[in-house]
């Protein structure tokens, strides 16, 4: 279980990450999709401890992830498959994370075997594709029999067969009960790896969902609403995760959500409206907050 | 907020096997993990290898120079008030720079690399690692001296044994400067720890290192300036020199007291790792 509260980052004056609101289940995978340089990584290395939010909460398994006794029972992370020491062998890699907990050797050869490293494991980290680098991410992440796992485009650089395999190692995961929370930029990637979806853009949440209400949602397009109490409108819908332009100050395009939705926002926090229409419509539709 | 799934599915008894319940970081552990780090690195055995040859080689040299020294009549009498052991330890101070770079190297490779990472999601109490990579670096520090020492022992023996200068063993003189050279060593090695653990980067450290070690007290004694002279005296290097002596450079003034030079050296030691392990906590990795 991941739970992050109004999680936002920034870099200097630069916002990573914007008020991000979510909840990651156990028991599925969740696609974290969004574009190069929406804030995937980010959000990720927030949830790990590894950066400080500016502000905001997130929780792992019910705490924040420095406050667990044993952090790699809790959470496994693959950040960056690249970031090991070109200068040490897979196997050493893995040893000096199982040291710190514990963990037997017998375990960090199982993971080995599990990635099918077997063949490299005291072959130096330097010379690895990247395909294999991210079997050794892989192998690292699974080294504490996590209850959550954390992968950070676990697929690029690999072979057709290896994405498979992920394909297939994530589903078993989350079928024991555990939660797994993946990125990805593609969405081809996403809808046959996911059952949820969590979609980024520059920082900010712009869908949530299962893969086909996202889907779904994309399709049916942007809704243009005109209120004279535009801003409030607004503020009252990204609450409510959508994402929100606005070409001028009463009018807002909204996506990611249904004009019946977007109605029964306004009514609940009596907004008048003058205009509602949505756009690009297709016939099934529906909300997905 | 948004949910994704209503109905988590309640499969927890799949996610915790009761065989790795004791399974989490202790400093033990981290100790451990921090010693395979650092001898699976072939830059640790550059580091230590070269650390012993220079020592022991510029050993050597000074101790063929004697020579030259008695052929001149206004050193010969010098060499009277030499002790063996100093020749031995002639070589320390460009041991003190590869120990340094070994130092910067401990943590900045981590963090070119991202391993650091890796190391912060194991161990997100941060702070227990840099303890552990202090203790890894005193423990290779020791072991290299020890090394070192014996060896420049075994190969000035020839020299000196000509100007009767080898080394008892069982003059406490000889051990006072093998003990400083050990401990300013340690404290060189440390500094240097600290200042990456700061800086994060290899090359700013290891200059900081070499500029603060080596090349201040180098250029700064050409200048004759009282504070100038003073503030020399607290670098590391001429701070040491009292510690690597059998006592008669002690009056020659220049030198801070025995004293004086454990507590310098042990704060070039401290301060710069207690500033880090403070920013450790509050930095992103």
């Amino acid at each position: 279980m991941i739970e992050a509260h109004e999680l936002t980052k920034r870099y200097g004056d630069k916002t990573a990450v914007h008020t991000l609101s979510f909840t990651i289940a156990p028991g599925t995978v969740t696609g974290f999709l969004g574009p190069n340089g929406a804030g995937k990584s980010t959000t990720m290395r927030l949830i790990m401890g590894l950066d400080r939010p500016t502000s905001g909460t997130v929780l792992v398994n019910g705490k924040p992830y420095g406050q667990h006794r044993s952090p790699l029972r809790e959470v496994g992370a693959l950040l960056d498959a690249k970031a090991v020491h070109p200068g040490r062998s897979a196997r050493s890699h893995l040893r000096t994370m199982a040291a710190t907990h514990h963990i037997k050797a017998s375990r960090v050869s199982e993971v080995i075997e599990m990635t099918g490293l077997a063949g490299a494991a005291t072959k130096r980290v330097g010379g690895f594709s990247l395909g294999m680098s991210q079997r050794l991410g892989i192998a690292a992440a699974l080294l504490g029999d996590p209850r959550t796992l954390i992968l950070d485009e676990p697929v690029n650089g690999l072979d057709p067969e290896g994405v498979q395999w992920v394909r297939q190692l994530v589903r078993d995961l989350a079928a024991e009960g555990r939660t797994v929370f993946l990125s990805s930029h593609l969405m081809s990637e996403m809808s046959q790896t996911a059952d949820q979806l969590l979609v980024i853009g520059r920082g900010h949440i712009i869908a949530t969902g299962s893969v086909q209400q996202v889907i779904d949602s994309v399709a049916s397009g942007a809704v243009r609403v005109r209120s004279p109490r535009a801003d409030e409108l607004a503020a009252a819908l990204t609450a409510d995760g959508v994402t929100i332009t606005s070409p001028d100050a009463s009018m807002l395009e909204v996506s990611g959500t249904t004009a019946e939705h977007v109605g029964q926002v306004a009514f609940r926090n009596g907004l008048p409206l003058y205009e509602l229409s949505p756009r690009g419509a297709s016939s099934k539709r529906r909300t997905c907050s | 907020m948004s949910t994704l799934t209503d109905n988590p599915p309640m499969t927890a008894h799949a996610t915790n096997p009761p065989a790795a319940a004791q399974v989490h970081p202790t400093f033990p552990g981290i100790l451990r993990g921090e010693w395979i780090k650092v001898l699976s690195l072939r830059s640790t055995w550059w580091a230590l290898a070269s650390t012993a040859a220079v020592i022991t080689l510029v050993a050597l040299a000074s101790a063929m120079s004697l020579s030259a020294t008695t052929d001149d009549p206004a050193l010969a009498q010098g060499i009277e008030q030499m002790h063996g052991a100093e020749v031995i330890a002639g070589g320390f101070h460009f041991g003190m720079l590869t120990i340094a770079v070994l130092g910067a190297l401990l943590i900045t490779g981590e963090y070119a690399t991202g391993t650091i990472r890796s190391t912060f999601a194991a161990v997100p109490s941060r702070t227990p690692v840099l303890g552990a990579k202090a203790l890894v670096l005193i423990v290779l520090t020791a072991a290299v001296t020890l090394v070192s020492a014996t060896l420049s022992y075994l190969v000035t023996m020839l020299q000196l044994s000509q100007y009767d200068l080898v080394p008892a063993l069982d003059d406490p003189g000889t051990w006072r400067v093998l003990g400083g050279t050990l401990y300013s060593l340690i404290a060189a090695a440390l500094f240097s720890l600290g200042i990456a653990t700061l800086l994060r980067s290899t090359a700013a450290s290891v200059t900081v290192a070499l500029t603060v070690l080596l090349l201040l007290p180098g250029t700064l004694s050409f200048i004759r300036l009282d504070w100038v002279e003073t503030i020399v005296s607290y670098l590391p290097l001429p701070a040491s020199s009292a510690l690597l002596t059998t006592g008669a450079a002690e009056t020659q003034g220049v030198y801070l007291s025995t004293q004086a030079s454990l507590i310098v050296l042990a704060a070039y030691a401290v301060v710069p790792l207690a500033a880090a392990a403070i920013t450790l906590h509050r930095r992103d990795a």
